[in-house]
């Protein structure tokens, strides 16, 4: 007669499968941020690099503390077993993985047939042998748990001694079936999608701080955190981070400022200004004398002209300032987009409106 | 989020821990409070087997008295049961323990031990808070605060702990001196080997397991891990034995090593009481 208490858990189970995948991308987020964060020297990323696989532990212990607890009530049986094969299956230590079938026979259940593996002492491998008997426990609700006790108890000892026990018939239940190539590909799967996640949340912080940051052996540029900035002998752009914009106050007058400092202290035909985006065209060496001093403009009245501007639009979409110096005289045109059109707005270098138009 | 708010928010979260972990033992419920700590006897030994392993320690048959049914309870130390019995007699008291209402899960310790109120977790989340205010004060206030933060208490610690060390070393020493000497003999020597599976390389532990008779007739088996020369052909060899009457597991086949080895701790401590203040004195000199 065949126990029927229940069936081992197999690897590929839906759940089994799942927790995988999640495991994975954990690993593949905390891992990706941790090192992202370090690299570009992020706060932010660095925590979350601590703090989700730490809170993942914390919730995976949590969910699986009733499934413990439920295990660990169980009183587990004692019971003589018969060996019917054992088979050493590697292993370079002095205890070798042995793959023991075994009929095992309870008082006051059942017998059953099962396969297990148990580390063995290579000195004490000798003591077990095909149809010799030995004692066993087993939870009595997962029989396929169980293992051989090595020290039993002096009465359990002397029925091993003088016991027969008769075979099982029938397929053994296995403590493990096979892992499947699955559950490791979902996993590393899982991993991939993690550090893809974060690679492709935090790119302008991971991408363009790095680009910039190694930028003066291939180019000449210069960054922090929060900008990045590119000079090259014709032009120079600034790209602010994430949350910032060049109507912040101060902001488009520093980022002029780190393009015309030290040795650029050249003058301009074209400035542009988007939201995050700066960009100056410079004039040719020799005929500089066409272009602005970009450090002229009316930092101040920017804001304002925008904010002008952005009235009779709607709900405003993108803007962009641009200051033209190559015929002679500096001015200002500013254009808003937005759900109901656009609206251009002209104004001379001092920020005075000279005219506007919408579309 | 800043390094700050990371900050404060682990001194946080460890603070609720410490505060949900002494609120608890004062209830009543940590893990240890749930315990049941009860006194067992080793009824029989039996020796090891020269080449084995000395996972899982000597083995050993113990009894001990149910306290909800009242019955004689006989057990074995046959898989992971709680500390590793590395000395062993017939007769000798040891400490059996397992949560209440799950007898089936009893781990052994090596000498009856006094039920403990579960205060090591909650301590443990208040060292974590107390890490995290040093680093804050190092973040905000400047690096030397950490010299500060880590030395100045624990050279305080270890200070208040010197005379207890110094009174532990004359209790040994007194003991060493109070030793009876009798003869032993090497029964077996156990050897484990492990291999590491990133390089391949072989780690080989070999344990010699001396066996004496105290002179009241009491035969201890116990490992012998030190002052044993060439231990991996030590098997069968005759040695001398000095033990504490009262107590046979403390034993050592060298006692003036014994004696040495105590005074160096004391030196030790009191370095490191050294170290740690002049870590403190540096931080408040760079500030």
């Amino acid at each position: 007669m065949t126990i029927t208490a229940g069936k081992p858990r197999t690897h590929n189970a839906p759940a089994d499968l799942a927790l995988g995948f999640l495991t994975g991308g954990v690993i593949g987020v905390s891992l990706t941020a941790f090192i992202g964060g370090c690299v570009v020297e992020k706060a932010p990323l660095i925590i979350i690099g601590l703090v989700l696989p730490a809170v993942y532990g914390f919730l995976f212990f949590l969910s699986t503390l009733p499934r413990r607890a439920r295990e660990a009530a169980v009183v587990p049986r004692t019971a003589l077993a018969v060996i019917e094969s054992l088979e050493a299956v590697g292993g370079e230590t002095s205890d070798v993985p042995v793959r023991f079938e075994l009929s095992v026979a309870p008082d006051d259940a059942p017998a059953f047939r099962v396969e297990i593996r148990q580390d063995i002492n290579l000195v004490e491998l000798p003591d077990y042998r095909p149809r010799g008997v030995v004692v066993v426990e087993y939870p009595p609700d997962r029989p396929w748990k169980t293992r051989i006790v090595k020290r039993p108890t002096p009465e359990w000892e002397e029925r091993a001694a003088v016991a027969l026990v008769n075979s099982v018939p029938g397929p053994a239940m296995k403590s493990d079936s096979p892992v499947g190539c699955a559950g490791g590909l979902l996993t590393l799967f899982g991993l991939l999608l993690g550090a893809a996640a974060v690679l492709l949340l935090f790119r302008a912080d991971l991408f363009y701080s790095y680009e910039g940051e190694s930028g003066p052996s291939r180019r000449p540029s210069v960054s922090s955190s929060s900008s990045t900035t590119v000079v090259t002998s014709a032009m120079g752009t600034v790209t602010l981070g994430p949350g910032q914009s060049m109507l912040d106050e101060g902001e488009l007058r520093k980022a002029v400022q780190s393009l015309t400092q030290g040795a650029n202290k050249r003058r301009a035909l074209t400035v542009v200004v988007q939201d995050r985006l700066l960009t100056v065209v410079f004039a040719p060496t020799g005929v500089e004398a066409s272009g602005f001093d970009p450090r002229s403009l009316p930092y101040d009245r920017v804001p304002g002209l925008v904010e002008e501007a952005r009235t009779g639009v709607g709900s405003p979409r993108s803007w962009q300032l641009t200051a033209d110096g190559v015929t002679g005289s500096l001015t200002l045109r500013v254009v808003v987009t937005g759900d109901g059109g656009t609206e251009t707005l002209e104004a001379d270098g001092l920020g005075k409106v000279l005219r506007r138009s919408g579309s | 989020m800043g390094w700050d708010e990371f900050l404060v928010l682990w001194c946080a979260v460890w603070g609720a821990v410490a505060l949900v972990g002494y609120g608890m033992s004062l209830a009543g419920v940590t893990k240890a409070q749930r315990t049941v700590w009860i006194s067992g006897r080793i009824e029989r030994v039996r020796e090891p087997r020269h080449g084995g392993s000395r996972k899982g320690g000597i083995s050993v048959v113990v009894s001990y008295r149910d306290p909800a049914s009242g019955q004689q309870v006989t057990v074995t130390n046959d898989g992971e049961r709680g500390e590793m019995i590395t000395a062993a007699w017939e007769g000798r008291e040891i400490g059996v323990s397992h949560p209440r209402g799950r007898p089936h899960a009893y781990r052994f310790s090596n000498s009856p031990e006094e039920p403990g109120h579960g205060l090591f977790w909650p301590g443990f989340a208040l060292f974590l808070v107390y890490v995290g205010l040093v680093i804050l004060a190092a973040v905000n206030w400047g690096w030397p605060w950490a010299l500060i933060g880590f030395g100045g208490p624990w050279a305080v610690f270890a200070a208040a702990h010197l005379p207890r060390t110094v009174r532990a070393k004359n209790d040994r020493l007194a003991r060493l001196a109070a030793m009876d000497t009798v003869q032993g003999r090497v029964v077996a020597v156990l050897k484990d080997v492990s291999v590491d599976q990133d390089d391949g390389h072989t780690w080989t532990t070999i344990t010699p397991v001396v066996s004496f008779t105290t002179r009241d007739g009491t035969a201890v088996t116990a490992h012998c891990t030190s002052h044993l020369a060439d231990p991996a052909d030590a098997y069968g060899r005759d040695v001398t034995v000095h033990h504490t009457p009262a107590d046979p597991a403390d034993f050592t086949l060298d006692r003036a090593a014994e004696h040495r080895s105590e005074g160096q701790d004391v030196t030790f401590n009191v370095l490191v009481i050294l170290v740690l203040a002049a870590t403190a004195v540096a931080g408040v000199v760079m500030l």
